[in-house]
């Protein structure tokens, strides 16, 4: 999969790039300010339908755009992958409103069709690497769960939608939850929205934990290779709901056995419905503080190293690695991604 | 606008709140009005006043209705062992134009929209679920939108509902997804009814 050719049109600094690219490996260089981070942010923008850099679609259309009459910004690509040709298009525009408000439209269209955010996974992988993302390893848990999240939402529309659905009903839920806390009223009207967040939220911590898993497995053969066999890495996924550890487990966890999944031949089904039972459980408690408590929004990731010529048995990195550490193990990752 | 009189500002003003109404379409329907013979004004200024005089709730299905209860509530033609559950006063006047329903209707006044602040306490509920209670009833046809707030209320009333004995339905899949009673076709409508599933 690659890009062929790029254009962009009043996106950050450029008004207007045409570039065609070669299908082999490109070594960008440049003084600063001179757009080398906003070409990459481009190709992301395409890849996942955000920024990697900002929130704010405002931010990305070239800033005297406006004044030139034109608040408007394109990002446009030709991708091959294998036999197939395919473009991908994103357009920004600032709309000012008749109330004086400013909204953003965006528009993503592949092969001239329009279509939704989730259609544009698998079309286009790009792994990103800045000066920033040892935050991965050192921000708070939502910085891991954005990048577990993005990652997956990229090669799996399934997971996309199941999270846009997981979100969806958070955020409905924890509204009647405030209600029942501030005025009242019935708190079987909890349920529709815990039977959403049951049945997406086991398929958000399936996908989170397969991904995990396989991001340790790579990254931490690299992490290997990058330190010259010293030191060891693994990434655990702590997911905030976890049904009933069997007996056996507790056994292996006292010898040091790491374990992050639910028991096996305990099916999809029976989670969904464990984890129901646990919203409706702490319905109380969680009417009193006006959010829910359990599932995958708590989730965490954690990174475990070790260097045992270092006699260094095994440390957290988030906690207790250095900066070098953290950012060799953000870097493992992301070439973990690669693979 | 400031120069024009205020009878005028507070015309355009009041077009302006309706829904899909811009304060454009409101200064031209004002305008329009204005312009035109005097009896079309004066009619409409009727037509409303009337609305609000002699227009109620069916005390009942909770329908708009003139007399209370409304038509299809005292209809011993219709079979009131069977209930259709409807958002709007709008969804329940696109399916009697199929013209194949034989039961009777329910009106909400609205869906469960918690981050808009509609909880179910501010729906027509607990008056369905009396309704129910008070027996005779032999099922109930859940008739909300193919929406996820349509959905979410479906959801919130066969947990209700299911106790209380009563057969529970939902109109078939073939409504498009995310579309509204409202505007669907009488062909749709129909095989929704009739496919209808167990909830
Ligand atoms: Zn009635």
């Amino acid at each position: 999969m690659h890009i062929r050719y790029l254009s962009l049109t009043n996106f950050r600094n450029y008004a207007r790039l045409e570039l065609a690219l070669p299908e082999r490996p490109l070594l960008l260089y440049g003084a600063n300010a001179q757009g080398k981070t906003s070409l990459l942010e481009a190709i992301y923008l395409l890849a996942t339908g955000s920024s990697p850099l900002t929130s704010l679609d405002r931010q990305l259309i070239r800033w005297n755009a406006e004044a030139e009459g034109l608040p408007y910004a394109r990002v446009w690509a030709e991708v091959a992958h294998r036999a197939r040709r395919y473009e991908i298009e994103i357009a920004l525009e600032r709309k000012a409103l008749s109330n004086g408000t400013v909204r953003m439209h965006k528009t993503i269209r592949i092969d001239r069709v329009r279509k939704r955010r989730t259609d544009l996974a698998g079309r286009l992988n790009a792994v990103l690497f800045m000066p920033q993302d040892v935050e991965i390893v050192s921000g708070s848990p939502a910085v891991r769960r954005h990048y577990l999240d993005a990652a997956l939402c990229q090669v799996d529309a399934a997971y996309c939608t199941a999270l846009e659905r997981y979100t969806e009903a958070l955020r409905q839920r924890n509204a009647v939850l405030r209600h029942l806390r501030d005025e009242g009223g019935d708190p079987a009207q909890l349920a529709p929205f815990e039977e959403i967040l049951a049945r997406q939220g086991v398929i958000v911590a399936h996908g989170r934990r397969e991904l995990v898993a396989a991001l340790s497995h790579y990254a931490g053969h690299i992490h290997r290779q990058l330190t010259g066999e010293l030191e060891w890495l693994r990434l655990e996924y702590r997911p905030n709901f976890d049904p009933a550890a069997p007996p056996w487990l507790k056994y292996q966890m006292e010898l040091g056995l790491h374990y992050s999944g639910p028991p096996p031949g305990v099916t999809d089904e029976e989670l969904v419905e464990a984890f129901r039972q646990t919203l409706v459980r702490r319905r109380k408690e969680e009417i009193a503080r006006g959010t829910t408590l359990t599932g995958p929004h708590r989730d965490e990731m954690r990174f475990i190293a070790g260097s045992p010529a270092l006699g260094i048995h095994e440390v957290d990195l988030g906690m207790y690695g250095s900066r070098g550490q953290q950012r060799t193990a953000v870097l493992a990752l992301k070439l973990a991604e690669l693979a | 606008m400031s120069t024009a009189p205020a009878a005028v500002t507070r015309l355009i003003e009041a077009f302006a709140q309706l829904p899909g109404i811009g304060h454009k379409t409101a200064a031209r329907l004002t305008f329009f009005l204005l312009r035109n013979r005097l009896d079309l004004a004066v009619h409409l200024a009727e037509a409303l006043r009337e609305l609000k005089e002699r227009t109620r709730f069916c005390s009942i299905c909770y329908n708009i209705t003139e007399e209370d209860p409304c038509p299809i509530c005292s209809d011993p033609g219709r079979d009131h062992s069977l209930i259709c559950v409807v958002e709007e006063p709008l969804d329940m006047l696109a399916i009697e134009q199929v013209g194949t329903y034989k039961g009777v209707y329910h009106v909400l006044h609205g869906v469960l929209a918690p981050s808009e602040g509609i909880f179910v306490e501010n729906l027509r509920i607990s008056e369905l679920l009396t309704r129910v209670r008070s027996g005779g009833v032999r099922e109930v046809i859940l008739a909300t939108n193919p929406t996820g707030e349509g959905d979410w209320t479906a959801s919130y009333l066969v947990h209700q509902l299911r106790p209380l004995g009563v057969r529970v339905t939902r109109l078939g899949r073939g409504l498009p997804m995310g579309g509204d009673l409202e505007y669907a076709d009488v062909v749709t409508l129909t095989r929704a009814l009739e496919g209808r599933e167990e909830m």
